[in-house]
């Protein structure tokens, strides 16, 4: 250990530090009593030794050197260094990875040993973890110590060793993560003088390194989802993956309550087709469903039982404090509505006092927003301030971080797009802007600081607008109580399914009964139908079921049971086509000199027009022209007048916090005003009380109003937003029942709005069952219908089920005649093949995600058991503002359309006078067809 | 303004354009009773089965019941003309698939004297002309016809009155209760006039009328006139 050059001390843990007062739990036992038991962790050792010998023999081949040396990927340069490390690595795998620990400064953690104990017995498992804690290198070093322990006996000498094949696969979410994880993961192979190679296959990965790829991956590949199921549709797969040992999928948290999770499983189902001895481990934050995140990511066996593994905790912040900024006078603050950057002074102050800061917030728009704040703040650290969201340019992103890693940055406003990350220099200060929504996003952000020994986790919240200082309580409270969401696992979209499909019959082929077996294994999928299935191969190689075959198509061609696709074309545009990620229609963003600066959404740029100004990754910007999908800017003289919208999803209150904001409001309406937010908020909740009520935890508060727009009813069951907009379209079909009537309908996290030219019938409709949980069977997909929402969520599964064709990347092939908005697609579906899958698949989504069918019936059985209070109110109260300001509206009409459009003209022809403009105008906004 | 005349049929409104009494339809068509001609514009035959060669799989039945629907207008006016103001066919395959062709062919069988004059439009040029059998008589744009020129691209003719197609247009109304619907609308200004497309699978685009034009909106089964 002479020659070796002082090891680089990376900002995050590799282990347990060798100085005293972490601030981390390090659970000893590893294993919590409480957890489930797996049928395995409680064997006694001797057994599990003993197993872990039996396993090791027949799976594991060693890992010898090949002889096809000449083929393999270009190995680093093997120094004399190089080959005295790997000599003694080789002599001891276990001591050497310990002494590796060592020399950085670190000693293993208890849960990454016994993650490499298991590791080495052949088992699969998932890792739950705060952030940077060392969940990489628990998962990572057991591959390493596995191979060195196989290839001892076999090497003859230490010099000239040829990588070897793909063994191991790294499955990450983000892209952007893929750079820090190949350096995480390259180190130790680096320093232990393993001969592997460690390499990233994404879409930013370039044509070079790509076509290298073609021939021979590396031994250990860093992907995405969408990478690694693009390498299963190449025809020869099964070579590809025949030696592979693991496959670790990274921040399986972020992918498993989503589409990516399951077109993950379904990847990991393939894989294990090829290596039924495949282990499989998961890194996850902690969750409220840990078991199903195991269960999920290592689906089931034939006989349709969960596959066993481990359930491993790693390390878990101690203490997490949470408080809020507030307005020095309460007379500043606006009763409701949004306070924007009032808070400015506080926040600049906050950010004086500590060191490094994050500031997060909830959308990319509101981080443009307060980075120009900051900046013109006139604070001493105003020009080290740096923005990251996701749809900045990767290398300003790159940028950035390196700018809070080497310390050049003071602070940086940021999106969720800094909530993941390996390589993650702790900072001192984490702001939150706007309501957390969720406990679990509270702690992971809180996560993000107070690393140093004996620090604690600390997060500062900054409301939004009054009634978030409720929501900030409340998350307090939960966080308390120890109430962490679940994040529940997507089950059975059939149009992830078909892409699958082509995609295996892409890569090699498929017999039915053998892919049918295959995909029962994922956990997804554990129950799908036999006429499912028969229904999915239908769609890919006919169109329409055997009876109602659609005329001139075809996709997957079956001969003699095999399906394969073979028109090139249809290859070449499913490939371009894989994944589940649904963007929005965005364009470049580009300096006319050339400089790319990220993406921005088709629909805002067509607002603008030449000369207008913008602020875009927080740079003041005007802009040129639109050509080739590029929208052509230069740097402004004047003052940026607009910030861009992307229309991501809106965050929506968790169940466990929307209970605790009905605790808290409860505890107001009794008078209860312990929090300090609450303190705060007081004046704004009495008045509430005044004007109206504040609900019980058993009360359904409705509120009736009239303005100049018309007739308000408001409900507040306070259940969360995507709760809100199903009651809202129930509640609105329901009332429609009565009398032909219009609404047009708004929902946030509090409560829901129907606003109606004329009033509705409501006495009428509670008498007769507006609350019932009955006939929801019926009325629910109705009212789906009625506010078009599964028209809306068709989108998704038609991109998905390859029905929307997004374009031929960069610029020349163009495919126009392909073009077809998906609400098209879906009306084309409804008239001529209503019985098709994928429009069930599109409700079921709306019911189930959207709207969170069960939580929505629970609520209605809530609502139901308890009473309902009407109040007629003479102006919008404080939790009727921000409805009443909301103009993103769904609309439930029973009035037949053309009389529903007379109606709207009619005060017009009367009124002869220059009204209101009644014909809304967009130029060349929402184009959907070709012309 | 163009002074109202009597309806042909409830949902039916007939307006004056260049001097010429003509009937908007919700069929998404106009008549011109005086030369007994129906006039539709973007028909895109063929859409669904473009798509279908393609691999989307994308259910037959969109063109049989557009033509349908067109049959229904012809026999409902009695025109005697028919009058296609550009892309009659979507693409290539799908001309060429023969489950379209069959449909068409079937179509032409019951109107067998119609006389039938297709401005080619964009989709045309690629798509090629129609087949020779179905005797439909192919200009180029512009072409003249009594007081209008027909064209498929709009554009202001120094001649005569132009009627034309291409841009799918649809408007936003709104009204009471923050109600609003987006709709087809045929554009009528002081130099031309833009028909709505006849295709039902074939998208809109929201356009900004001038405050010249009129606009009428198809709402079901009715068209009705919208105050600028």
């Amino acid at each position: 250990m002479t020659d070796r050059r002082p090891p680089a001390r990376p900002g995050y843990s590799l282990g347990r530090p060798v100085v005293p007062g972490t601030p981390f739990v390090d659970p000893e036992p590893p294993r919590e009593a409480g957890e489930p038991p797996t049928g395995r962790s409680s064997l006694p050792a001797e057994l599990r030794r003993a197993r872990t010998r039996r396993r090791a023999e027949p799976s594991h081949e060693p890992a010898a050197p090949p002889a096809r040396s000449t083929a393999t990927a270009p190995l680093a340069r093997d120094t004399a260094q190089r080959r005295a490390a790997r000599r003694r690595a080789l002599a001891d795998p276990d001591g050497a990875v310990r002494a590796w620990f060592a020399d950085h400064g670190w000693s293993p953690f208890g849960f990454q040993e016994e993650v490499w104990e298991s590791y080495l017995a052949g088992e699969s498992g998932l890792i739950h973890a705060a952030t940077g804690t060392g969940k990489t290198y628990a998962a990572w070093m057991g591959p390493l110590i596995e191979w060195l322990r196989a290839a001892a006996p076999a090497v003859r000498t230490v010099a000239r060793l040829a990588a070897p094949p793909l063994r191991i696969l790294w499955v990450t979410p983000l892209r952007a993560l893929a750079a820090d994880t190949e350096a995480a993961l390259a180190a130790p192979v680096r320093d232990l003088g393993l001969p592997w190679t460690v390499e990233t296959r994404t879409g930013d990965t370039p044509a070079g390194v790509r076509s290298r790829q073609r021939s021979l991956l590396p031994t250990a590949l860093i992907t995405t989802p969408e990478s690694l199921s693009l390498l299963l549709t190449r025809d020869t797969a099964a070579a590809l993956f025949a030696q592979l040992e693991c496959v670790v999928v990274d921040e399986w948290h972020e992918l498993m309550a989503s589409k990516r999770g399951v077109q993950t499983e379904l990847a990991l189902a393939r894989l294990r087709h090829f290596r039924p001895a495949l282990r499989t481990w998961g890194l996850s934050a902690t969750l409220g469903n840990l078991d199903a995140a195991r269960d999920t990511l290592l689906g089931v066996d034939p006989d349709g039982a969960p596959r066993p593994g481990q359930l491993v905790r790693g390390l878990v912040p101690k203490v997490i404090d949470v408080d809020s900024l507030v307005p020095p006078t309460i007379e500043r603050f606006p009763w409701s509505g949004q306070i924007g950057l009032a808070l400015l002074d506080q926040v600049v102050a906050a950010v004086d006092e500590g060191g490094t800061t994050l500031v997060f917030t909830n959308t990319r728009a509101t981080a443009e927003l307060w980075f120009q704040a900051l900046r013109r703040s006139g604070a001493a650290w105003a020009d080290r301030i740096g923005l990251h969201h996701g749809s900045i340019a990767r290398a300003d992103r790159d940028s950035v971080e390196a700018g809070l890693r080497g310390g050049t940055l003071r602070c940086v406003v940021c999106t969720s797009s800094l909530d993941l990350g390996v390589d993650f220099t702790p900072v001192d200060r984490v702001l939150q802007i706007g309501s957390p929504k969720a406990v679990g996003r509270l702690v992971q952000r809180a996560g993000r600081s107070g690393h140093r020994p004996g620090a604690v986790s600390r997060v500062t919240c900054v409301p939004a607008s009054a009634l978030e200082l409720v929501d900030i309580a409340a998350a307090r409270a939960a966080l308390e109580a120890g109430a962490i969401e679940a994040r529940p696992p997507v089950e059975r979209p059939l149009d992830l399914l078909a892409q699958h499909t082509v995609s295996v019959a892409l890569g090699g082929g498929f017999t039915s009964d053998e892919l049918y077996h295959e995909v029962r294994t994922t956990h997804a999928y554990r129950d799908l139908p036999p006429d499912e299935w028969a229904w999915i191969l239908d769609f890919v190689t006919r169109g329409g079921q055997a009876l109602r075959a659609y005329p001139d198509y075809a996709r997957v061609t079956e001969i003699d049971g095999v399906y394969r696709v073979t028109d090139s074309r249809i290859a070449l545009r499913h490939r371009l086509s894989i994944g589940t990620i649904v963007s929005e229609s965005s364009l470049t963003v580009r300096y006319v000199s050339g400089r790319t600066l990220g993406t921005i959404e088709e629909g805002f740029i067509a607002r603008l027009r030449p000369g207008d100004r913008f602020v875009f990754g927080g740079r003041p910007l005007e802009f040129v022209r639109v050509r080739d999908m590029t929208a052509w800017v230069r740097r402004a003289r004047g003052p940026a007048n607009a910030v861009p919208r992307w229309s991501g999803a809106r965050l929506t209150l968790s169940p466990e916090l929307a209970r605790a904001v009905r605790d808290k409001l409860d505890e107001a309406r009794r008078g209860i005003y312990d929090a300090p937010e609450m303190r705060e908020v007081r004046p704004v909740l009495e008045l509430q009380a005044a004007w109206s009520r504040l609900p019980a935890t058993d009360e359904l508060l409705v509120e009736r109003t009239r303005s100049r727009d018309g007739h308000h009813l408001f409900f507040y069951p306070v259940e969360g937003r995507l709760v809100h907009e199903g009651l809202a379209a129930l509640f609105a079909y329901r009332i429609a029942q009565l009398a032909p009537i219009s609404f047009s309908l708004a929902a946030n996290d509090y409560g829901f709005e129907l606003l109606s030219p004329d009033p509705a019938p409501i006495e009428a409709a509670l008498e007769g069952g507006l609350l019932s949980a009955d006939y929801l069977f019926n009325d629910i997909p109705a009212s789906l219908n009625a506010a078009e929402m599964a028209r809306r969520q068709f989108r998704e599964v038609a991109r998905v089920a390859g029905l929307l064709f997004q374009g031929y990347p960069g610029s020349g092939r163009s495919a126009k005649q392909l073009q077809a908005s998906s609400g098209l697609i879906y009306d084309v579906f409804a008239r001529y093949d209503p019985d098709n899958l994928l429009l069930r698949q599109a409700e079921r989504e709306v019911l189930e995600r959207q709207l969170e069918r069960s939580r929505l019936g629970r609520t209605l059985v809530r609502l139901s058991a308890g009473r309902v209070t009407l109040v007629d109110v003479e102006r919008p109260t404080p939790l009727a503002f921000a409805l009443i300001v909301d103009r993103a509206r769904e609309q439930v009409s029973s009035e037949k359309l053309a009389d529903r459009v007379r109606r709207m003209v009619a005060p017009l022809e009367r009124a002869a006078g220059p009204a209101v403009p009644r014909i809304a105008t967009l130029r060349s906004a929402g184009w959907d067809g070709p012309r | 303004m163009g002074r109202p005349a009597v309806s042909v049929v409830p949902g039916d409104l007939s307006v004056t354009v260049a001097g010429e009494a003509v009937t908007l339809i919700p069929e998404r068509a106009i008549y011109w009773p005086r030369v007994q001609a129906l006039i539709v514009a973007d028909l895109h035959w063929g859409k669904a089965a473009t798509f279908r060669a393609a691999g989307v799989a994308l259910p037959p039945g969109t063109t049989t019941d557009d033509l349908a629907r067109l049959s229904g207008a012809l026999r409902r006016t009695g025109a005697r003309q028919l009058i296609l103001l550009g892309d009659l066919f979507h693409a290539r395959p799908g001309r060429e698939a023969d489950h379209t062709l069959g449909a068409i062919a079937a179509w032409h069988a019951r109107h067998p004297a119609l006389d039938i004059l297709l401005v080619r439009g964009n989709h045309d040029r690629r798509a090629g002309d129609p087949p020779a059998e179905l005797g439909i008589e192919v200009v180029d744009a512009p072409h003249r016809s009594g007081p209008f020129v027909l064209r498929h691209e709009p554009a202001e003719d120094p001649e005569a009155y132009a009627l034309a197609g291409h841009l799918h247009p649809a408007c936003i109304v709104t009204g009471a209760g923050r109600q609003h619907a987006r709709l087809p609308c045929f554009l009528l200004g002081l130099r031309g006039a833009v028909l709505p497309a006849f295709g039902s699978f074939t998208g809109t685009s929201v356009v900004e009328p001038r405050a010249t034009d009129r606009v009428f909106v198809v709402a079901g089964n009715a068209v009705i006139a919208v105050p600028a």
